[in-house]
């Protein structure tokens, strides 16, 4: 069976093999044209221009749909190539349904080849940018990341792509434009295209994923939650950067000769963090921070540098462990520690509480997936990890001792009232009623109202490909009223916000829970899972309370709460303070706002000041 | 009283009038008379305001035959709206004006405010356009595009031309280093200098690479032209136009950014006088920002420039300060943070309004809480309000005189948790209280 036959597929086989894509190997559908290669940079025009030796375009393969069209439009994005600054609308790129391939208005194909002949190839740029964002969402919904459909955080689901906004260096996602927004700015002779530069790309799409699963995470005032949003978006483009095949040729030819692994690798990260223009995620990855240098830290860009460092440090012992134990080569070890590491550092990402994340919550969720993946853990990747998590303080000795005592690693809920798991995760309505019903188990106040946030199954895959049970996830959320009193709070002393509550259930098939993420409030009384639960549960909601005061007090006094200056015609940029505050019912809500420039921090803590207008 | 200083900021809403008289500080063939200086008239309110505001101003100024009152010097600090709005011919017509100065950053012929003209006609073009679009936007943008309007190129027009034509004098352009002497004008136990701006204004208000180049501006949009169209506006297609119409609102706008930059400029370009008369040191300061420190090569703020040129003229207590921009957070260099920390600004304070020598001195601020709910910082005016003696507390006196404070703009924002202690003199609160239409301080020798 080993000779090759071509063979016809009408219209309607095709559709039908679509249909059943899912039990097709994915090299098989690159063969069947289930999946379209498109050529985008490996980084960006001017890396490439700088280093010659390595590969200039990656491939990214997107799947096919039916529905494709001009644009480039699909099921999840639309390209709208509008210019703010001169009103310009570019035409869009057109599909060609029988070449499989997308031409610009003069009817020239679209491809690695067009882009790098014509510099300012712009309907070309939206094919790249398309192709970009779609190979990401891919790499978030496969088996092997969370293994289920995302939804975007906002009404609607296409997510509108801009690749030349205006005139700026920056890009961002926004929630309430629903969009992606690309700027372009110059740079000497050169001119630097955002929508061009592949990491810059996954590292905004990194933040419409996570707020598409995570959308109370934009309406946090702790400064971890804003660094938690940038680390996703780095580790997201880190990820797909490195594994790009040519990247792992480059690692190998790199590193030939050096005897200390741990140097090779480390010093190619930072010869290509280097070379990447605009995001020092990876200068910054080799860093040896702590969570305890940086306790009053409130720029979310250098707070994510621990969290984003203790990744690193995962992917390099994973390498070391791997050419150490295993004998397997360099460039071999890499690629299989990504391979791992989109499981080990996506998957998590499920189970993290629905509201207010830190860093613990993650580095929990992390050790937890591991044990449910791979419950016997012969080589002691949870102790590696553990290891990882505490050096870098963000988990302490006892928690580690704690999470490194025996446990089942399935248990079942104790209940008042048993609910049946295929019954509550057929409809949030279900699930709430299995949830008012145990409020008293589940440490969920009796007079507050409760909001079923997400529900959903996910079916992921382990290393091997092989099926991880089905997970059925729960999350629920509720407002705690808080009473902002004193000086401190500047102008909004006398006001009334709330603290965001709520938790995280995961279950498999059979109701066993497989991990269960909580942020009380301060009024949990309740009977819990165990006696004397409901008291940890009060100190631990206590504790927040006071950590959400003091934050707020804090961005206050640091000036980083402001307004949105804009209006029909735009935003005034440079004006946009970190958080935002707003009245909902009554009370107010301090949020993210969307994150301008791609440049780090400026080094000079203006405070209020710098959203002055100086008119 | 004829040997008093005086100084009245004519309540123009948020604007600036201030009118100055030196007594006995004019030297003439007849003798010392009393010096009469004006510096501004402009506001985002009303004009009736300015017009009453000159008005008065006539009644005070001395005769100059054929009808017309004797202004000496007027002092024009920038080009905002807020500081020149009533500069009108006619207003003006009856006044005899014998020396206007406005600052080099308004002379167009100045070969080293190119970039910064570049800059403001970019900006001046982009605002003046979105204006005609009549969209909706914000009350602070709506500001900041008014700041381009059509009547600034009035009032300009006004000073440049039409006023020194009917005075017979040529309009001067001032920068750091011009003195009343220099210029000549011959004065008595009184010197007027000039601290700001410096004469190479893009050397040091726009520095070496400006954060928006407006040339990449244009280049980069060439790709582009060829899509633009005359007229309506393409709709995509593949999006519905509601969630084109809120993209385009969400979009970062290049117009915005350079307007506002622009506006940042010539404040910083504004006209700081220090005016010295028999030992007393007066400052005023047109809209000058500060910043955390003075940067080679780069974009400065004002107060950093004149800090790091023209330190010995600065660290000395004032007598009186005319409070930056209406008391905005960044047009008095202070310690923002209020963490205790010294600053380059904190120490700026400390050395011009030290808190031991607050029974010496006064300050002023012309404002008016409106548009911009931060203007003026509270918190800013208190600082002030510790360092002279002229402050006040406004909650007893505005509740005395029965007026609800919950009524005064933004309120519980803006005012409430720094009523109770106390402020410089502020035409705003002042307003309230009696029924002139300006403040007073006088200053002895």
């Amino acid at each position: 069976m080993t000779s090759k036959r071509t063979i016809t597929i009408t219209k309607d086989a095709l559709l039908n093999l679509y249909a059943a894509r899912r039990f097709i190997d994915g090299s098989v559908q690159v063969d069947l044209e289930l999946k379209i290669p498109f050529d985008v940079y490996f980084q960006d025009p001017l890396f490439a221009k700088n280093n010659p030796d390595l590969p200039t375009f990656d491939k990214a393969f997107v799947p096919w749909e039916p529905g494709l069209a001009d644009g480039p439009t699909s099921a999840r994005f639309a390209v709208v190539d509008y210019n703010g600054d001169t009103g310009a609308l570019v035409p869009p790129a057109k599909w060609d349904e029988d070449t499989r391939h997308f031409a610009d208005t003069g009817g020239i194909y679209v491809d690695g080849a067009y882009l790098e002949e014509k510099s300012d190839a712009i309907q070309a740029h939206q094919v790249h940018v398309w192709a970009l964002v779609q190979r990401a969402l891919d790499f978030f919904e496969s088996g092997f990341g969370l293994g289920r459909r995302v939804s975007w955080a906002f009404e609607g689901s296409r997510l509108i792509v801009v690749p030349h906004a205006g005139y700026g260096q920056n890009a961002f996602y926004d929630r309430q434009s629903k969009s992606l927004q690309f700027y372009y700015f110059d740079s000497g002779p050169d001119k630097i295209y955002t929508c061009l530069s592949t990491d810059i790309v996954n590292h905004e799409f990194g933040h419409a994923v996570l707020d598409g699963i995570r959308p109370y995470f934009i309406e946090a005032i702790g400064p971890q939650t804003a660094a938690f949003h940038e680390f996703m978006g780095d580790l997201t483009a880190i990820l797909i950067a490195f594994r790009n095949n040519d990247f792992r040729k480059y690692v190998g030819i790199k590193a030939q000769g050096d005897l200390s692994t741990d140097t090779a690798l480390s010093n190619i990260a930072e010869q290509f963090g280097n070379a990447v223009r605009g995001r020092p995620y990876l200068r910054s990855a080799r860093n040896p921070r702590k969570m305890s240098e940086l306790s009053d830290e409130q720029r979310p860009h250098l707070l994510s540098e621990v969290l984003t460092g203790a990744m690193f440090d995962i992917i390099f012992r994973l390498s070391r462990y791997y050419i150490d134990v295993r004998k397997r080569t360099i460039p071999q070890a890499f690629w299989d520690t990504i391979q791992r590491m989109q499981q080990m550092a996506i998957q998590p990402l499920d189970l993290l509480p629905p509201v207010d994340v830190t860093f613990k919550d993650y580095a929990l969720a992390v050790l937890r997936m591991e044990q449910i993946a791979n419950p016997s853990d012969p080589d002691n990747y949870r102790g590696m990890m553990m290891d990882v998590f505490l050096w870098r303080e963000i988990l302490d000795k006892d928690e580690v001792d704690e999470l490194k005592k025996p446990r089942q690693v399935f248990e079942r809920l104790v209940l008042d009232v048993f609910h049946d798991v295929e019954e509550f995760s057929s409809s949030r309505a279900e699930a709430y009623r299995f949830l008012d019903d145990n409020r008293d188990r589940l440490f969920i106040p009796a007079n507050v109202d409760l909001i079923v946030a997400d529900l959903y199954v996910a079916q992921k895959l382990t290393r091997q490909a092989r099926r991880l049970p089905k997970q059925v996830i729960l999350q629920y959320i509720w407002r705690e009223d808080v009473e902002l009193k004193g000086a401190q709070f500047g102008r909004f002393d006398g006001q009334n916000t709330s603290l965001l509550c709520g938790g995280t259930l995961a279950f498999d098939q059979n109701g066993n829970v497989l991990a269960w993420a909580r942020k009380p409030g301060p009024r949990c009384y309740g009977s819990g899972q165990r006696k004397g639960d409901d008291v940890d549960e009060r100190e631990e909601g206590a504790k927040r309370l006071e950590a959400f005061l003091s934050s707020v007090a804090a961005r206050v006094k640091s000036g980083r709460i402001g307004n949105i200056l804009g209006g029909a015609k735009g935003l005034l940029g440079s004006k946009i303070p970190p958080l935002t505050s707003r009245e909902v019912d009554g009370a107010l809500r301090f949020e993210l706002s969307p994150h301008f420039a791609i440049h780090d921090d400026s080094e000079d803590d203006m405070g209020e000041r710098q959203w002055q207008i100086s008119s | 009283m004829a040997d008093k200083l005086l100084i009245r900021a004519y309540n123009v809403e948020l604007g600036d009038c201030i009118y100055c008289r030196i007594p006995l500080a004019k030297v003439t063939n007849a003798g010392a008379v009393d010096f009469h200086m004006l510096i501004d008239c402009g506001s985002w309110g009303s004009f009736a305001a300015l017009k009453s505001a000159i008005e008065h101003l006539k009644t005070g100024l001395p005769d100059a035959g054929h009808g017309k009152k004797r202004l000496d010097l007027l002092v024009v600090t920038h080009e905002h709206k807020d500081h020149i709005a009533g500069f009108d011919a006619d207003l003006f017509k009856d006044l005899a004006i014998e020396n206007i100065w406005m600052s080099t950053a308004m002379d167009r012929k100045h070969p080293q405010s190119e970039r910064a003209f570049a800059l403001q006609d970019y900006a001046k073009r982009a605002m003046r356009g979105l204006a005609a679009l009549n969209l909706e936007l914000g009350p602070e943008l709506q500001d900041l595009v008014g700041l381009y309007g059509v009547s600034n190129d009035v009032a300009i027009e006004t000073l440049q031309q039409t006023l020194p034509a009917d005075n017979g004098i040529e309009p001067g352009y001032v920068h750091a280093g011009d003195s009343a002497a220099g210029l000549g004008i011959r004065l008595k136990d009184t010197t007027i200098e000039v601290l700001g701006p410096e004469e190479d204004i893009d050397g040091y208000y726009l520095g070496e690479e400006p954060d928006s180049s407006l040339r990449g501006l244009e280049a980069t949009a060439e790709p582009f032209k060829p899509h633009m169209v005359d007229g309506a506006q393409p709709i995509p297609t593949n999006i519905g136009l509601a969630d084109f119409r809120r993209l385009q609102s969400r979009m970062m706008s290049s117009a915005l950014a350079f307007a506002d930059e622009a506006g940042s400029v010539i404040n910083n370009t504004s006209v700081v006088l220090l005016i010295q008369w028999k030992g007393k040191r007066l400052l005023f300061v047109g809209d000058a920002e500060w910043d955390t420190r003075f940067k080679e090569k780069k974009k400065n703020a004002s107060w950093n420039v004149m800090w790091h040129l023209h330190k010995d003229k600065l660290e000395k207590p004032l007598d009186f300060l005319k409070i930056g921009h209406h008391g905005s957070i960044n047009a008095t260099p202070w310690n923002d943070a209020e963490d205790g920390e010294q600053t380059e600004p904190s120490t700026i304070l400390d050395a011009i309004l030290p808190q031991t020598r607050s029974s010496r001195a006064k300050a002023v601020a012309s404002t008016l809480r409106k548009n911009y709910q931060s203007i003026p910082s509270a918190a800013l005016l208190v600082e002030i309000g510790k360092r002279v003696q002229n402050a006040t507390v406004y909650e007893e006196k505005l509740t005395a005189a029965g007026i609800k404070l919950r009524d005064l703009p933004f309120f519980a924002e803006r005012e409430k948790r720094w009523l109770g202690s106390k402020q410089p003199l502020r035409t705003d609160f002042e307003g309230l209280l009696s029924d002139h239409s300006f403040v007073e301080v006088e200053i002895e020798s």
